[in-house]
């Protein structure tokens, strides 16, 4: 008996492992070793036509004093403040305007015409917004010139481009947002708000004391899953003004793609993404531990 | 009840009705400039294209013409990209659904040496950028002289973490003694896997589909990188060789080109959106 037991559990043991062989795999080629190959390339110099130099931690000490590096760093940072803060504080405005007004038929539709440029490509999306927001053609500052507006130099000049390019960003990820509210907005008991009535609460109050209570494990996985995306911006500044005027709107990514596809320079290009995975990580640790904290868990 | 509390209380429904009343108001402006964009790129794809540039913008094309759409046509090969992209978003979404499942099950419902430790590796690659291992794997790519084909596409993303945790998790709520009960009847784990557990699956699974048909088929960074020849390229791309040939001849046949790339996206969502934001809402309150 014991015996047909263990045999029993020897089978079970193989086809677990047959039934993760193709991801082991998988994981092993393209990821695993990839993300090797990167942190000993980020070591090196390398220009792919001649074998690769180890350099020792020289790509990281010149990324210190890369004046464009510093730059780059820099718009990441406040395209995604900008991007973040603005697609999770108006999708959950969405959310709870849509939570309380809207009836069955227009909450529907209100949901789908949010959501839209959700599925949508930004590769389509910034092409379609590249010409909108043209100074002299372009259908915006037209209608602002009717409304006695000056130009507005929205992608051409660098105090406009990274602001415009932010607008962009939260108009098309704000309806992905306003749907995890959604969801977490109506998980919130209603008893709750019945009781908080009774008590004679203010509508302020129960929306600080309910409702946000409520929804911070929803709103910090908003933040988080938000900045890694923001992060990671590429396509659209890449259309639209090719990381210009300048380098007002080049991001860290657009770097990266710029030193190793256009320059050659791959372990300087691998050693900037290495602050990219640095972010990322940092991001991550945030959430699962300083978040757990914060956050009320029901 | 008396007379002054019934005023207070019509006085507080009034209120609230105004109140809703400007909700309503604000939510439809928003939509409208929501969809505005997609608007102007559909009325601009029909108008004469010397004039495409002129405004206002007509909103009604004044003498619509489906020549900048024979034009799309003729400018880039619309059709090869189409199926480029289907191809690649279709063989990425199958081969995911078969791997994801596969490992899923295993975590979920097998016991064996490792679990937790593979299954922790995996979550971890979760947290490694696209952008850190895009050059080793242009480099291998290289090696096996696979750039510029769609199997330096394809291969790489078939395996994802995101899609095993997603199905894992909802393999957890099957019950055990499904899997018992088909054991004792003599099933094999493939037998369980394939004929109890994916039946039940169904749900989970399209939502998986469709978040990895979607990201794949809107995909840009990699195959700006990968691909090189204009018969290769998927949609997105071909769409920025389109804006780059036209950008300062006219709009309205770039507009015709997105315009092709989002009428069938707009189509396909409105059947399956509620798939969609059912399962970024149960992955939201999971997360």
């Amino acid at each position: 008996m014991k015996k047909h037991m263990s045999e029993q559990r020897k089978k079970e043991i193989m086809a677990a492992y047959l039934f993760l062989l193709p991801t082991l795999i998988g994981y092993a080629i393209f990821i695993a070793g990839p993300t090797i190959a990167a942190f000993t390339l980020s070591l090196c110099k390398w220009d792919v036509l001649t074998p690769p130099n180890f350099t020792g931690l020289s790509n990281f000490r010149r990324l210190l004093h890369d004046a464009r590096f510093l730059i780059v760093l820099k718009n990441t940072l406040i395209f995604t403040a900008g991007a973040v803060g603005l697609e999770i504080i108006i999708g959950l405005i969405i959310a709870l305007m849509i939570n309380r007004g809207a009836p069955g038929i227009l909450r529907y539709f209100f949901r789908t015409t949010y959501f839209f440029p959700v599925i949508v490509s930004l590769a389509s999306v910034s092409i379609v917004w590249q010409f909108l927001l043209n100074t002299d053609f372009g259908p915006i500052n037209y209608y602002l010139g009717k409304l006695g507006f000056d130009r507005i130099p929205w992608l051409s000049s660098s105090r406009w481009a990274l602001l415009s390019v932010i607008g962009l960003f939260a108009w098309k990820n704000l309806g992905f947002y306003m749907i995890l509210f959604l969801a977490a907005l109506q998980s919130v008991p209603r008893q709750l708000y019945e009781a908080a009535e009774i008590d004679g609460a203010s509508s302020w109050q129960k929306f600080w004391g309910i409702t946000l209570s409520l929804i911070t494990p929803t709103l910090f996985f908003a933040i988080v899953i938000g900045l890694i995306g923001a992060f990671q911006l590429f396509d659209a500044p890449y259309i639209m003004t090719e990381g210009g005027p300048g380098d007002a709107t080049r991001t860290l990514v657009m770097y990266i793609y710029l030193n190793g596809f256009r320059f050659l320079k791959m372990g300087y290009a691998v050693s900037s993404s290495m602050v990219l995975l640095a972010i990322i990580l940092i991001c991550t640790i945030f959430q699962f531990g300083v978040g757990r904290k914060w956050v009320f868990y029901q | 009840m008396g007379f002054l509390s019934i005023i207070k209380s019509r006085v507080k429904r009034h209120k609230s009705n105004i109140i809703n009343f400007v909700i309503f108001l604000i939510l439809i402006l928003g939509s409208i400039i929501i969809m505005l964009p997609f608007l102007w790129m559909f009325s601009t794809s029909w108008r004469l294209p010397i004039t495409s540039f002129d405004l206002p913008p007509q909103w009604i094309p004044t003498e619509p013409r489906i020549s900048n759409y024979r034009e799309v046509f003729e400018t880039i090969p619309f059709f090869l990209n189409v199926s480029n992209s289907l191809k690649v978003g279709g063989l990425i979404t199958l081969g995911q659904l078969l791997t994801c499942s596969m490992a899923a099950f295993a975590f979920a419902k097998l016991r064996f040496p490792g679990r937790n430790f593979l299954f922790i590796l995996l979550l971890a690659s979760l947290m490694v950028p696209l952008q850190v291992i895009i050059i080793p794997i242009f480099i291998l790519m290289r090696m096996l002289g696979l750039l510029n084909t769609h199997s330096s596409l394809i291969f790489p993303a078939v395996v994802s973490a995101f899609g095993i945790f997603l199905l894992r998790q909802f393999f957890l709520t099957i019950p055990d003694e499904l899997v018992d009960a088909a054991k004792i009847d003599g099933a094999s784990y493939f037998t369980i896997y394939w004929r109890v557990i994916l039946p039940l699956a169904k749900p989970a699974l399209s939502v998986l589909a469709l978040f990895t048909f979607n990201f794949y088929w809107n995909e840009f960074f990699r195959p700006l990188i990968l691909l090189k020849s204009y018969d290769k390229m998927t949609i997105p791309l071909a769409l920025v060789q389109l804006s780059g040939f036209y950008s300062t001849g006219s709009v309205s046949i770039i507009m015709a080109g997105v315009s092709l790339a989002i009428v069938p996206v707009l189509i396909i969502f409105l059947f399956t959106q509620k798939y969609l934001i059912e399962g970024i809402a149960l992955t939201g309150l999971k997360g």
